[in-house]
């Protein structure tokens, strides 16, 4: 089915060409002032704001504080909500008990609370903190239960049947069925930590991106938070792109009937 | 039957009674912290350092409280409506130009594939980046007021709307394409024929999952701005009671919306095949 040559290749021209007409146009309308550039900024000013920016040691720190807050709540949600997942999905009690939480925490964005963590946790990082741990914590418990809930009982009665201990059991049949729901839930779980790193910055914080952005946008640098934007999206990208090509590569065992 | 002994019937219900238990439980555990019951018990064994034990209830409020709380709001002051109308308001202008846009534009880069090699970079992009960092942008451009909340919501909402509509009509039995062609239905004929029957279930989906981003942007739009709404109730509100009154209310909100849209999906869930379910 693939054409050869340039053919192959034509939805990423199309697609380039339509990002560079974007571009174009946009820096035509700030050249020739179809709007003010006070408001809708320009490519050619966010390039020369990322080039100033990239020797103030101040931008650097921005940067340290909010990767900070996303790699540690993101870890710790990692850290507690796989074998919490897990825990769910192989106890039938302890999901029972824990199960109408989880489906409340689900049901309302985590940033909600964000104000109460601010009292308790303060403006600092630990506010922060907390709220990527929240928002990212309940995806990765939601998708590691249902990889464990859709494991194969064929596979589960197979191993019963040649008396398979518990641990081993678990070793061989669930955590690799598991695996792909848990990248599944992972990507998800990105999207919301840099959700969370964002809120916590813009809601109440001394430094970071997030509050880089705010910063900027009250002091009507359009420039900087357009930066700031894309310095999200930028990470957003990298981020999940990474987490698809590892959840298609574990993809691949999953049982046909499972996939979602 | 009448001899259904007790373990019979918690071996019934064993779900229900976990849960209920576990509910209980924790409201039990949170009263007791910020009534001190706690640091009372242990007292006798830890000595001074049990008084740890007991929180302030400016900091985790407690059930009761957060019970009073409502009721006064709800029923005595009445002062929460205005509240909720204006961020009902909101979210129902919000989500509605987001299925209004999202739909059409969705359904077209499912069709055209010209269409969706333009679409698709942006929509990427987009889907990346944590929408609510455009909000000083937006506040920028428009002020704090009813239109930048409305253009916050209607973009966290309107990127799931689109790509579920388009993965709708990929979806759509080619087979059925074929024959409306065939007999040189007209494409508008085709779409409302074919196409669109087919891919309501997935836009249904997609609507649900828009449902719970407008919630995140009910919250994190009226951070800025000290009119009226439920988020700025929770910003403003100074004691940890009304700060829970307020989550409750968004919990129950959304809890209720996506019921709704689950119950109309399920009408539909014969005909599709299950595709992703991002929380």
């Amino acid at each position: 089915m693939h054409g050869d040559g340039l053919q192959r290749y034509t939805p990423q021209l199309v697609g380039a060409a339509a990002v560079f007409a974007f571009v174009a146009f946009w820096e035509a309308a700030a050249a020739y002032k179809l709007a003010d550039p006070i408001f809708i900024s320009s490519p050619s000013r966010i390039a020369s704001v990322a080039a100033e920016m990239w020797e103030d040691p101040d931008f650097w720190r921005d940067i340290k504080v909010s990767a900070t807050e996303f790699i540690w709540g993101y870890l710790a949600a990692i850290a507690v909500g796989i074998p919490l997942g897990l825990a769910v999905g192989w106890y039938k009690q302890l999901q029972y008990a824990l199960g109408p939480f989880i489906d409340v925490l689900n049901a309302v964005p985590r940033v909600t609370f964000m104000p109460i963590l601010v009292l308790w946790f303060g403006i600092g990082i630990w506010s922060k903190f907390a709220v990527v741990f929240l928002g990212a914590v309940i995806p990765i418990i939601l998708s590691t239960y249902s990889g464990v809930r859709t494991n194969e009982a064929r596979f589960l009665r197979v191993a019963k049947s040649f008396s398979a201990s518990q641990m081993k059991t678990f070793t061989s049949i669930i955590l690799p069925g598991t695996a792909p729901y848990i990248f599944t839930g992972l990507k998800y779980a990105s999207g919301r930590a840099l959700l969370g790193v964002v809120v916590g910055e813009l809601y109440a914080a001394t430094a970071g991106v997030g509050h880089m952005i705010a910063q900027a946008g009250n002091a009507f640098e359009t420039d900087r938070v357009f930066f700031g934007v894309l310095l999200f999206t930028f990470t957003g990208l990298v981020v999940t792109t990474i987490l698809a090509h590892m959840e298609k590569r574990f993809d691949r065992w999953r049982p046909e009937g499972a996939v979602r | 039957m009448s001899s259904r002994s007790i373990t019979d019937i918690y071996q019934h219900n064993e779900r229900a009674v976990i849960g209920a238990g576990a509910f209980a439980a924790f409201l039990v555990l949170w009263e007791g912290f910020s009534r001190g019951w706690w640091a009372m018990l242990f007292e006798p064994l830890l000595g001074e350092s049990a008084r740890a034990l007991a929180i302030k209830p400016i900091f985790i409020s407690s059930p009761t409280g957060v019970a009073q709380q409502a009721w006064t709001m709800f029923a005595v002051t009445g002062e929460i409506w205005p509240h909720i109308a204006q961020s009902g308001a909101q979210l129902i202008v919000g989500l509605g130009a987001a299925i209004l846009i999202g739909v059409p534009l969705g359904l077209a880069a499912g069709r055209y594939r010209t269409f969706s090699y333009i679409l698709d970079p942006f929509l990427s992009a987009l889907n990346a980046t944590p929408q609510v960092a455009f909000l000083p942008l937006f506040v920028m451009w428009i002020g704090t007021g009813f239109w930048m909340r409305v253009l916050i919501i209607f973009l966290l909402a309107v990127i799931p709307i689109t790509m579920n509509a388009l993965a709708a009509v990929r979806t759509v039995d080619p087979r059925l394409l074929k024959v409306a062609s065939s007999f040189g239905a007209s494409e508008l004929h085709t779409f409302r024929t074919v196409i669109a029957p087919s891919a309501l279930p997935f836009i249904l989906s997609g609507m649900r999952l828009a449902v719970g981003r407008s919630m995140i942007g009910i919250i994190v739009a009226e951070l800025y701005g000290s009119a009226t709404g439920i988020g700025i109730m929770i910003n403003m509100a100074g004691d940890s009671d009304k700060v829970f009154v307020g989550v409750l209310v968004i919990v129950i909100a959304g809890l209720l919306m996506s019921e709704a849209l689950r119950a109309i999906e399920r009408r539909y869930d014969g005909w599709r095949p299950v595709i992703g379910d991002n929380t």
